[in-house]
């Protein structure tokens, strides 16, 4: 919404904007109360969404836990909450470009650099699962196109 | 475009320094109006520049010296990418807290490239497949220079060559070159460079005057061929 709103005064400079330009803020203001919801959701529920998935992951395979020999449970835990976080705001600032571009574009290179791109898809397909059977289908249905955007992002090799 | 300067107060950065996403434009850079100058997350002074700053760079030096001025690129490059070297070593080391030399060296590249992302000079990729062998290759996508200058029909990013054999070289502490075997402004979709010991730098070089591609090269190289 806020990446809408900056290009939407780039180009409405001295002029008023139309009822078409203006929709996605009309969108904004009605799905307010549920991104609020949602958000707060997210954050009284984050640590038992990131150990579901854990769970869930490692009886499908312990061994994407695993770099080399070092267990790197921790550090997967610790990066996917803070991930989780940031899909939080984008929910609901409705921004995910924002997300993209001041986090998933970075994040992309250093999961590549540690070859974590199979790890990355099956945590957030994963994820998209346990957040679906967590929460209402009405806030579910906010956070897992967020979640699948992160997926393609961090999931795939180039 | 990067001037080196005395870390200043960055306000983000003072109140989440170990924050390692801060790559986005207005993350990355501190705009100061009053003074007039902006400086980036690692303290260093940057200047705006257009294309036709860029244009008139390069238009310049070959009218004031010809031929010379693609040689005169890279010998900048190398000593931006030394310069760059150290510079790069001590913020890693601050934001991190340990040498660069102890960090995963996919990483440390990654990490030591963004700050160059951020500044426009394009996203790379690195392809370390080779390195066992002396050589690597470097993908570079929306060099600065190559879409301003667009389709001319020759290589033109020798200011990023040499910066890749003056900071590898310094990482490595082995004289190292660099060589653009394909460029966006020969029509190509983005620009490719081999690193390596003078001996393949100048074999590819070789075989480009030759009309070999980039994929030629990568054969050629990889199949351990040489000029003898």
């Amino acid at each position: 919404m806020l990446s809408q709103l900056e290009r939407l005064s780039c180009e409405v400079d001295g002029r008023y904007a139309s009822d078409a330009e203006l929709q996605f803020l009309t969108d904004y203001v009605q799905s307010f109360n549920l991104r609020v919801q949602t958000y707060q959701k997210l954050q009284e529920i984050e640590v038992a969404l990131v150990q579901q998935a854990y769970i869930k992951m490692r009886s499908q395979d312990p061994n994407l836990f695993k770099n080399g020999a070092e267990d790197i449970s921790g550090k997967w835990k610790r990066d996917t909450l803070r991930v989780l976080r940031y899909v939080a705001i984008a929910v609901l600032m409705n921004d995910p470009e924002t997300l993209r571009e001041r986090f998933l574009l970075w994040f992309q290179t250093i999961m590549r650099a540690f070859s974590a791109e199979k790890a990355c898809n099956v945590t957030y397909t994963v994820l998209q699962e346990i957040v679906k059977q967590n929460l209402p289908a009405a806030q579910a249905n906010l956070v897992c196109p967020i979640l699948e955007l992160t997926r393609r992002s961090l999931g795939t090799a180039s | 475009m990067v001037i080196v300067a005395s870390d200043s107060s960055h306000p983000v950065k003072l109140k989440h320094p170990k924050k390692h996403n801060h790559y986005g434009f207005r993350e990355f850079f501190q705009f100061d109006p009053d003074k007039g100058i902006i400086t980036d997350w690692n303290g260093a002074q940057n200047l705006l520049t257009t294309e036709d700053f860029i244009i008139g760079m390069a238009e310049g030096l070959e009218e004031e010296v010809g031929d010379s001025a693609a040689a005169i690129m890279y010998t900048i490059g190398c000593e931006w990418g030394q310069k760059d070297a150290f510079f790069f070593e001590k913020w890693f080391e601050k934001e991190f807290d340990r040498n660069m030399r102890q960090a995963n060296l996919l990483f440390l590249l990654e990490t030591w490239w963004w700050p160059f992302t951020s500044q426009g000079w394009g996203r790379w990729e690195i392809d370390m497949g080779d390195r066992r062998q002396g050589f690597m290759f470097i993908n570079i996508f929306d060099s600065a220079v190559a879409r301003t200058l667009g389709d001319v029909g020759k290589p033109v990013c020798y200011l990023y060559a040499g910066l890749f054999s003056g900071f590898f070289t310094e990482l490595v502490r082995k004289q190292l070159s660099c060589i653009e075997i394909q460029c966006y402004s020969m029509g190509e979709t983005y620009c490719k460079f081999l690193l390596g010991g003078q001996d393949r730098i100048d074999a590819a070089s070789f075989w480009l005057n030759e009309g070999a591609t980039a994929r030629d090269i990568e054969k050629r190289l990889r199949g351990g061929e040489l000029l003898r």
